[in-house]
């Protein structure tokens, strides 16, 4: 009896019987190798790093000089997850927070420089912007039954003046998400989802910036306009 | 404008989630043998599928418009099409769509100075990412008043912008194919066939009015078979390619009416 496929208008099914010994075990090993490579390529998750480069925000800028400061913890965000039955997942986002932060603020003030300590006198700058990112979730469309790789950020952000006294904080949520239809790979369409996040993350910071209570009246202070 | 935050998915979907399945997607010659034709009718056979491939199944296409303004480019002026992307998940345009329309409206003797779509999101970010573009033209002169953009607009000589919607799906499937391999050879019989439906509609904005000049739908669907005897013969429609050239067509000659 030969090695029989049945197949579906879409999809292959496929188990062997094979009475004709010698090559009908060759097949069955093939089968069962093609099998187990499948598995693990379905199993194998995946692991990707955000590149690092963005665009700059074209918005008009607030006429006051900003420093940044990067913690060596968002320096070195890494998120990494297990998922069952779905192997390891790792979305690396540390590295690119230079960049971005960089070009966000290169976009909306007229000057900008990194700080090394949050909370000390800066002469130079009006104040002192510190992100953080508090939590990163992920979802695969296996998981979500949709179509899409899909990425959350969550930051956020403390604003000091330039003595190094916190004027307030406030959190920002960034969505992305990336269509599996429109990549090869996990991986691609992972890190894709995940730079679209970071580029919300930008985007958002420019609409929500001038609209935080803190920032209006630390605006306010420095620029001499009523809060 | 006001912000809104978007709202991290509460729970972990990898609980929903179902076993793995082993599966074998079908392509164009997954099917075929793998030796290599050692007589006069095999090699005939391979020559018939490689003619085969080459046919098309039909594929029924239309186009409707309805102008609601005049339009003209004059030499410099540039477009720019897009795909529309929404924040919350629903069907998106492929992007190879995307790129196939913009690509076939600056072919050709008459065609029309197209900026990439990438290209244009990263020179005017963010007001093009998907949670601040405009969603309607209404939104559209709030948007582009803002005054480094509306300077960027100038420089690029950016007449229209011409919104993407819709999608390729398979919308129905019939038949069987089985396959064997025997220790003397191997092959297929059977016959499946499948239809594809293309939907995409275009608005054309104006960026000088700021208003919307028009719409153009495009509607394909075709027919693919696959009958198999020893060699499966793949009879592919080329739905989606037939949409692109056509709603592409009919945007150069509603942009650009000679």
């Amino acid at each position: 009896m030969p090695f029989a496929i049945n197949q579906s208008p879409t999809v292959f099914r496929g188990f062997a019987n094979c009475a004709a010994r010698r090559n009908g075990v060759k097949v069955a090993q093939a089968s069962l190798l093609l099998s187990i490579v499948t598995l693990l390529v379905g199993c194998a998750g995946a692991k990707v790093a955000v590149p690092t480069q963005f665009p700059v925000p074209l918005v008009e800028k607030v006429p006051l000089p900003i420093g940044l400061y990067l913690d060596e913890a968002l320096l070195a965000y890494t998120h990494r997850e297990s998922l069952e039955k779905r192997g390891d997942w790792e979305i690396e986002l540390g590295s690119a927070q230079p960049s971005m932060f960089a070009n966000l603020l290169d976009g909306m003030f007229v000057g900008h420089r990194l700080v090394k300590q949050v909370a000390a006198r800066h002469r130079d700058v009006a104040g002192v912007l510190a992100p953080s990112i508090e939590e990163v979730q992920f979802a695969t469309p296996e998981q979500s039954r949709s179509d899409y790789y899909e990425v959350w950020l969550r930051y956020r952000f403390k604003l000091h003046d330039n003595q190094g006294a916190e004027l307030g904080d406030w959190e920002l949520t960034a969505y992305g998400k990336a269509h599996k239809q429109n990549h090869a790979g996990t991986g691609s369409a992972l890190q894709d989802a995940a730079m679209a996040a970071c580029r919300d993350a930008m985007a958002f910071f420019t609409q929500q910036f001038a609209t935080v209570p803190a920032v209006q009246a630390w605006l306010a202070k420095e620029l001499g306009a009523p809060a | 404008m006001k912000p809104k935050q978007p709202t991290m998915r509460k729970g972990h979907p990898a609980s929903r989630a179902a076993p793995p399945q082993v599966e074998f997607r079908l392509r164009r010659g997954d099917a075929s043998p793998t030796h290599q034709p050692s007589n006069p009718a095999l090699s005939a056979l391979a020559l018939l599928l490689a003619v085969c491939t080459l046919l098309g199944g039909c594929v029924t296409a239309t186009v409707q418009e309805i102008r609601e303004t005049d339009t003209a480019m004059a030499g410099g002026d540039a477009i720019v099409v897009l795909g529309r992307r929404s924040q919350p998940t629903t069907d998106e345009t492929e992007l190879d769509f995307i790129t196939c329309v913009g690509d076939s409206m600056s072919r050709g003797a008459e065609g029309i100075n197209v900026i990439d779509e990438q290209q244009f999101i990263d020179a005017v970010f963010p007001w093009f990412e998907p949670r601040i573009a405009p969603v309607n033209s209404a939104d559209l002169p709030e948007i582009i008043k803002q005054p480094p953009l509306a300077a960027r607009l100038e420089r690029m000589r950016l007449k229209y912008l011409v919104w993407i919607e819709g999608s390729t799906e398979r919308t129905d499937s019939s038949g069987s194919l089985t396959c064997a391999v025997t220790p003397g050879g191997g092959g297929c019989f059977g016959f499946l066939s499948w239809e594809n439906d293309s939907s995409y509609e275009a608005s054309v904005w104006d960026i000088d009015t700021g208003t919307n000049a028009g719409k153009i739908s495009s509607e394909a669907t075709g027919m693919s078979y696959m009958p198999a005897v020893i060699v499966p013969i793949p009879i592919i429609a080329r739905v989606r390619s037939s949409a692109c050239t056509s709603l592409a067509n009919q945007l150069k000659s509603f942009i650009s009416p000679s």
